[in-house]
This record gives C-alpha cells, structure tokens and sequence, in this order.
C-alpha cells in the first residue's frame, strides 16, 4: 500500500502511480478510466470534506488484480463518513432543477462493479472493484 | 506536473464558437477550463457555443459541472450550447449522469455545426 501526504496538488502523483500498477498488471488499457476517475472523486472528497488549514490528510491507495478483476482500495482519514449512504441524484431532473453537487460517487458506483465502504482504524475505506473485459 | 493538464482551444466562426478542450478535464483543471467556457459564451457576437469533446481523454464529476453550468449560463444568455465528438469513456460519464438529456449532443463538429444552419 502505497502511502502519500493528501494535498491537491499530489493527485497527479497518485494518478501516474495508478497508471503504472494498472500497466504492469497487463490489464487491457480501456478498463483504466473509471478507476482514474474513482481515485479522483473519493481524493477530492477526502481533502475538500472536514480538512482544517494547513492540517494534512492521510490518504493511500493499493491496486491489485485477480485475474480480469481489477481491485482499488483508498484510505483517508477524513472523519467518519460512508459515501455510500448519499442518496443518488434525480439524472432525470431538468437544466434549472438539476443540483450541481453530489455527481462523483454517484459515477463511481455506476462505473465499477462492486463498491463497499468501512471505517476501519480511524479510516474510511473503500473497495471498488470491476472485471475488466 | 509542469504541464496543465486541460488546454481549452478557442476557434471563432460565422457566430459560432468552438470550444476545444484538449487532454484531461480533472479536479485541478475545472476552474480554468470554465473560465473558458464563460468566456466562450459572454463572448462578442456568440450565438452558438459548440464544445468539441473529440481530444478529451478524461472528465470527471468536477468536469461535468462545467458543462452543466456552461449549459445554463448559455441558457440564459440566449445562446445555443452543444456538445460534439465524445469519446466513448467521456460519452459514458455524461450518459451515467443523466447529462445527455441536458445537453445537446452531436457525432462530431461537421453534425454540430450543420445542425447551427
């Protein structure tokens, strides 16, 4: 598990590692985006969600695969929070009524396979995982 | 990363303005990618603003709120707003978020911008 300091500025560096473990795990090139795209959304809720100034957030990824099944696990220790229990929001709504927020994790769960959270050792974790084709 | 991410191209024709973000629509690069956008739309003699998506690689919930707000300040500006050339993995991120019933959506700039005829 790889363990970086949680700043805006490193999810690059957490995007080019998961570039790199998703290359050497010879899983097909295509499958990539919606696991850039959960790193992305759960990073920036755990930094933008209950973070102090100047306090710093940690946050760790591990990648792994079992055959096609590509896994991610993220780890912050924002506080407690289960993503997962937001309620999804109305696609079918209009232009004016539509609600500006609330679209990442909704992406996320549509996207993988599987998404499952736990607060574990004063950290939320989530398991997102997707057989990839 | 020395390098942004998003560049947004501006290319001006008979009224219509293109919007061309090339690379990745991420978190870091949604502020200056809607600058783009506003511009785009607040700009002298617009009356159709056409986002060609064709060289963008990747967009996340922080992207998608652009285009949602782009679509409605051009709502409210009287300016026609669309969409053309999805990649596929962007195209699924829009259908996912209900977007492509929000937003007009073309195949690719020549569709776009016979539809403006």
């Amino acid at each position: 598990m790889s363990e970086l300091r949680a700043a805006n500025t490193d999810l690059p560096t957490l995007n080019r590692e998961l570039n790199h473990a998703w290359e050497a795990s010879g899983l097909s090139p295509e499958g990539l985006f919606p696991f850039e795209l959960a790193l992305e959304e759960v990073f920036v809720n755990a930094i933008t969600h209950g973070a102090q100034a100047g306090e710093t957030r940690q946050f760790q990824m591990a990648f792994s695969h079992s055959g096609a099944r590509a896994m991610l696990v993220l780890r912050d220790d924002a506080p407690a929070f289960d993503p997962l229990s937001l309620a999804s929001p109305d696609v079918d709504a209009t232009l004016e009524d539509r609600a500006v927020g609330g679209l990442g994790i909704h992406l996320v769960r549509e996207l993988m396979d599987d998404v499952t959270y736990r607060r574990v050792d004063g950290y939320n974790e989530l398991t997102l995982s997707k057989h990839i084709d | 990363m020395t390098e942004a991410a998003l560049k947004t191209l501006i290319e001006i024709t008979a009224g219509v303005t293109l919007a061309v973000p090339v690379g990745r629509l991420d978190f870091e690069a949604s502020t200056g990618f809607q600058q783009a956008i506003e511009q785009a739309i607040a700009g002298a003699g617009a009356s159709a603003v056409v986002v060609d998506c064709a060289q963008l690689e990747y967009v996340s919930s922080a992207g998608l709120r652009v285009f949602l707000i782009g679509a409605r300040a051009a709502k409210q500006a009287n300016v026609r707003f669309s969409v053309c050339g999805l990649v596929e993995a962007v195209r699924r991120v829009f259908v996912v978020s209900g977007f492509d019933k929000l937003i007009v959506e073309h195949p690719d700039r020549a569709a776009a911008l016979a539809a403006l005829q």
